[in-house]
């Protein structure tokens, strides 16, 4: 009743094919848009960019970065957290060499060093096969983790052995450094995440992200149908870790202003691979889903005590929050595997059905 | 360069044979705990093909609420019978609560709710017990404590710990009466039937609740017995999490359903993690304990994919 | 060999006696053994252009395997296997299928995530070219390209009668159609030899009546070669130029249908026979 694509008649491939070949979603997107790029610049507080959209943002990235391989390419990552670290010290020593370039273009030439050490550990991928792939990107991650710690030359022998994000101009603005203005950083961060998350679409309907599907689906009749499976996987493991890295450079560059290497841990990754797996595997809509379910219920959590008048000690909060968010998980898991994407696939299909059950 | 990488390390171990021995101990005992870990998710894994992530932060949890419950005043013995109901209810609650909406999903599906419950566990673990690392409780529960030393004629002594040896008695016995459960018993069996096809199982009259109930009890019996070894060598504390999942190489060379995998899987990584570390460490910076074990995996895995004990895979279509 | 653009001025190739027909593909000696078990032992026969080729045999025969060791999935220990009149050497499955090899699966091997059209449009993969940075772009050429290949896939949709369910994930639809589908997949990509793997298995009368329409189409009006197993005896007499028989690894008989069913060792072979 209220999504109905009856009377859109396509005639032209084209059209058919276009990304959104359905007019109740292109009017969906366009308002996700403007309230993006109009509504919460002129309304929202620092807090809320700070601290809600620009990590959501810089998450959902990441998210479509780990759903490309693992979603797409059904190869399983428990090593994002190491190669968007790779992505925030590749820029940051990028920006020491260079300090008189642009450095968004500087933090999204970094994702390129992160797609090449990503097809390093992609390599395995064409003799190991599911949970065991799962330990070459775990020796990936500790691998990575060390290296950020044992290499000074990485973070310019600080003495604290940390990064921290120099101050840079660009277009004649602050962009980076405790001076840049939250509404400034939120610009870059959100048009790059939604340049990229474009873009990514425009691949993934494609030859290149069928032939990522056909993997994931059945690796050995896609084979058998001419797609060279370490190519296309290491396609897959570059692309991914190219979106990482460019997530994890954000992140340092526009959130955090500084990072140490436990910034990178494995637990970035599961909670990465969380938002993936909850958001929906092989969904790039689900990725923005999972992330803000992850990124921002914890968030609320924290404040739901204090707006309550019930004093906790912040620790109790932060016990009770992983409790919550891992019982949801598996509440989430059990209600639909699928993800969020799915949910909100049914809720279309109920929509056009409605007032009727189906 | 080359002389410090190929022959210096070995020139070492001659030379000081005394250093090079308790060195393989250590390796030994890092060995034995790692298998210990993995005979967990080796228990869950051919019971249920589930890949339970959540068997590293169920040692530090068994540890946990045995020394929690200690501190609370209750005997040593009584405390460590309480923790085995504590982990019975565990596994019950798993499985009616977690395993149960979730038979027949794919493997990804349970692993995620697997890391799920470690979540949950770590926030449970850390809001009833409170954050900070905790002393086992050694003595109380009448485990040998201090050290002997072995000399070796001029050429120095070793130090054995007693602790290490009764963990490595321990792992041997656990071992030995989980290989006569699966191998001999009814229930065995049907553990075994139910790892190779859950609805086959359910056709022929095996209650998968009961099953997975039971192997997830034996998993955290497991992972108490685990804890208990873990924590008398160092602490308590979630920091353990991490080394859990050492467990993964540890599997990948035994193969996912071997018992005796995870044993031989556990003593080469703990071998060769140490002997890596104390030979070769020093020549990148050390710490590389951190990854090497994964490395480790990975050298393997490349030249036999199937694991050290699994079968040839041959694809078919 | 376009199937599409039809070809039409070169006679069907159904239509031409065996003995004119080019050799397309030999197979001369080929063992093959996994560990101790012998899969294949020393079996050689030939397909030649244009025909429909049958291999039956009983269960457990080696006819899955043979298929498997035509494009290049399994490697013979023994034997050559010439292509085109070249010998060729270990072959990967991604380069059989380049050189024009296209097949069909026993159990259904579609894209289960995917919807009938991509599983077709999957089976174009090896023609489009355009590299990722036009991908990425979309807009212009990568999108041109991609409707080209669409008009070719809809064309075999048509072909196939399955317009229904063009957008339907294939994980959702009954078997007799998965089928159809799979059989869409390997002829977009326009394939010199088609390889069939129990096409009818597991079907009604109807549908088995439908498929075998399909496969006889697909030889005399794009001249196609087609090599098939199937347990329909009736469907296999029928539709085959040639049939070899396989037991327990070995080739036991070779010939038309009519030559093949009078054959002692194929009665034997099937019935059973007293030692």
């Amino acid at each position: 009743m209220f999504y109905r694509e009856a009377g859109q008649f396509k005639t032209s491939y084209k059209a058919d094919q276009a990304l959104m070949p359905i007019l109740q979603d292109r009017v969906g997107l366009t308002v996700i848009l403007l309230i993006a790029f109009v509504a919460i610049p002129a309304f929202a507080n620092d807090f809320f960019l700070t601290s809600i959209m620009i990590p959501f943002l810089v998450f959902s990235l990441a998210a479509i970065g780990l759903n490309v391989l693992t979603g797409f390419c059904g190869q399983l990552s428990l090593g994002t957290g190491a190669f968007m670290g790779v992505g925030a010290y590749a820029a940051y020593k990028l920006t020491t060499i260079f300090p008189d370039a642009n450095v968004i273009v500087m933090v999204l030439l970094s994702g390129i060093f992160s797609a090449a050490i990503g097809a390093v550990f992609g390599l395995p991928s064409l003799r190991i096969k599911g949970l065991y792939l799962a330990v070459t990107t775990l020796a990936a991650q500790f691998f990575l983790e060390w290296c950020f710690i044992r290499i000074p030359w990485l973070y310019n022998y600080n003495a604290s052995g940390a990064i921290e994000v120099p101050h840079r101009e660009a277009f004649g603005v602050v962009v980076s450094g405790a001076e840049a203005t939250p509404i400034v950083r939120y610009f870059i961060v959100l048009c790059i995440t939604v340049a990229i998350a474009y873009l990514m679409a425009n691949v993934l309907r494609g030859r290149i992200g069928r032939s990522w599907m056909m993997i994931r689906d059945m690796d050995i009749a896609a084979e058998l149908m001419g797609i060279r499976p370490l190519q296309t996987k290491l396609m897959a493991f570059a692309v991914s870790s190219y979106i990482c890295g460019v997530a994890g450079a954000m992140m340092v560059f526009f959130w955090l202003n500084a990072a140490e290497p436990s910034s990178y841990s494995i637990s970035l990754s599961f909670q990465i691979l969380f938002m993936v797996i909850l958001g929906g595997l092989g969904s790039l809509g689900g990725a923005f889903m999972g992330a803000a379910f992850i990124w921002i219920l914890p968030v609320f959590l924290k404040f739901i005590p204090g707006t309550l008048g019930i004093d906790v000690a912040a620790e109790t909060v932060e016990h009770v929050t992983f409790m919550i968010v891992g019982a949801l998980i598996i509440f989430f898991l059990i209600v639909e595997p699928h993800g969020f994407a799915r949910l909100w696939q049914i809720g279309k299909q109920k929509l056009r059905v409605w007032p009727f059950p189906y | 360069m080359l002389y410090d990488i190929f022959i210096d390390p070995f020139v070492q171990m001659y030379d000081m044979p005394d250093f090079f021995l308790q060195v393989l101990w250590e390796g030994f005992v890092a060995g034995i705990l790692y298998a210990l870990i993995a005979l967990g998710f080796v228990l869950i894994f051919k019971a249920s093909g589930v890949f339970n992530f959540a068997q590293g932060i169920m040692v530090v949890f068994a540890g946990l609420t045995l020394v929690g419950l200690n501190e609370n005043g209750i005997p040593a013995y009584l405390a460590l019978a309480l923790t085995i109901v504590a982990m019975g209810v565990l596994a019950y609650g798993v499985e009616r609560v977690v395993m149960r909406p979730l038979v027949n999903q794919p493997d990804i599906i349970l692993l995620m709710a697997t890391i799920g419950l470690t979540y949950f566990l770590i926030g449970f673990g850390e809001f009833v017990f409170g954050g900070e690392p905790k002393q086992m409780i050694t003595e109380q529960l009448g485990l040998p404590t201090g050290s002997t030393a072995i000399e070796m004629g001029e050429r120095g002594l070793i130090i054995l710990q007693h602790i290490d040896i009764a963990a490595a008695v321990i792992a041997v016995i656990m071992v030995t009466a989980l290989g006569i459960f699966f191998n001999k018993t009814r229930i065995g069996r049907a553990l075994r039937a139910v790892a190779d096809d859950h609805q086959a199982a359910l056709s022929v009259g095996i209650s998968l609740n009961q099953i997975w109930a039971i192997v997830w009890f034996a998993a955290g019996l497991v992972a108490l017995a685990t804890g208990i070894m873990w924590g008398a060598r160092s602490d308590v504390s979630f920091a353990l999490e991490i080394v859990a999942f050492k467990a993964l190489p540890v599997l990948i060379l035994g193969g996912f359903t071997s018992i005796p995998g995870a044993i031989v899987g556990g003593l080469i990584i703990g071998f060769g993690e140490k002997i890596g570390e104390l030979y070769w460490g020093g020549l990148v910076g050390g710490g590389i304990e951190s990854w090497l074990a994964y490395i480790i995996a990975l050298i393997f895995l490349l030249f036999r994919p199937q694991g050290l004990f699994g079968e040839r895979i041959i694809e078919r279509i | 060999m376009n199937a599409f653009v039809t070809d039409k001025t070169l006679a069907p190739a159904g239509e031409l006696e065996p003995a004119e027909r080019e050799e397309l593909l030999r197979v001369d000696n080929v063992s093959l053994s996994f560990g101790g078990v012998k899969a294949i032992t020393d079996i050689s026969f030939d397909i030649l252009k244009g025909e429909i080729r049958a291999i039956i045999g009983p269960n457990g025969a080696g006819k899955t395997s043979m298929l498997n060791v035509i494009n290049g999935f399994y490697h013979p220990q023994e034997g050559t296997i010439t292509w085109r009149g070249k010998v060729r050497r270990k072959m990967k499955p991604y380069e059989a299928a380049s050189q024009g090899i296209a097949r069909t699966f026993q159990n259904v091997a579609l894209f289960k995530g995917m919807t009938t059209l991509d599983n077709i449009m999957s089976g174009r993969s090896l023609k489009m070219h355009r590299n990722f940075f036009w991908q990425v772009l979309w807009r212009g050429p990568a999108e041109n390209e991609e409707i080209e290949h669409r008009r070719k896939v809809e064309d075999i949709i048509d072909f196939l009668e399955i317009q229904a369910i063009r957008k339907t994930p294939v994980g959702r639809l009954p078997y007799g159609l998965q089928k159809r589908v799979e059989l869409g997949r390997a002829l977009a990509m326009e394939p010199e030899l088609l390889l069939l793997d129990e096409p009818m298995a597991g079907m009604n009368l109807e549908e088995k009546e439908d498929m075998s329409r399909f496969i006889v189409d697909v030889n005399q009006e794009f001249g196609t070669t087609i090599a098939l197993i199937e347990h329909d005896m009736g469907v296999v007499m029928d539709l085959s130029d040639r049939v070899v028989v396989l037991d327990y690894g070995k080739k036991i008989a070779d010939g038309p249908p009519e030559e093949v069913q009078a054959s002692q060792a194929v009665i034997d072979a099937y019935l059973g026979v007293s030692h």
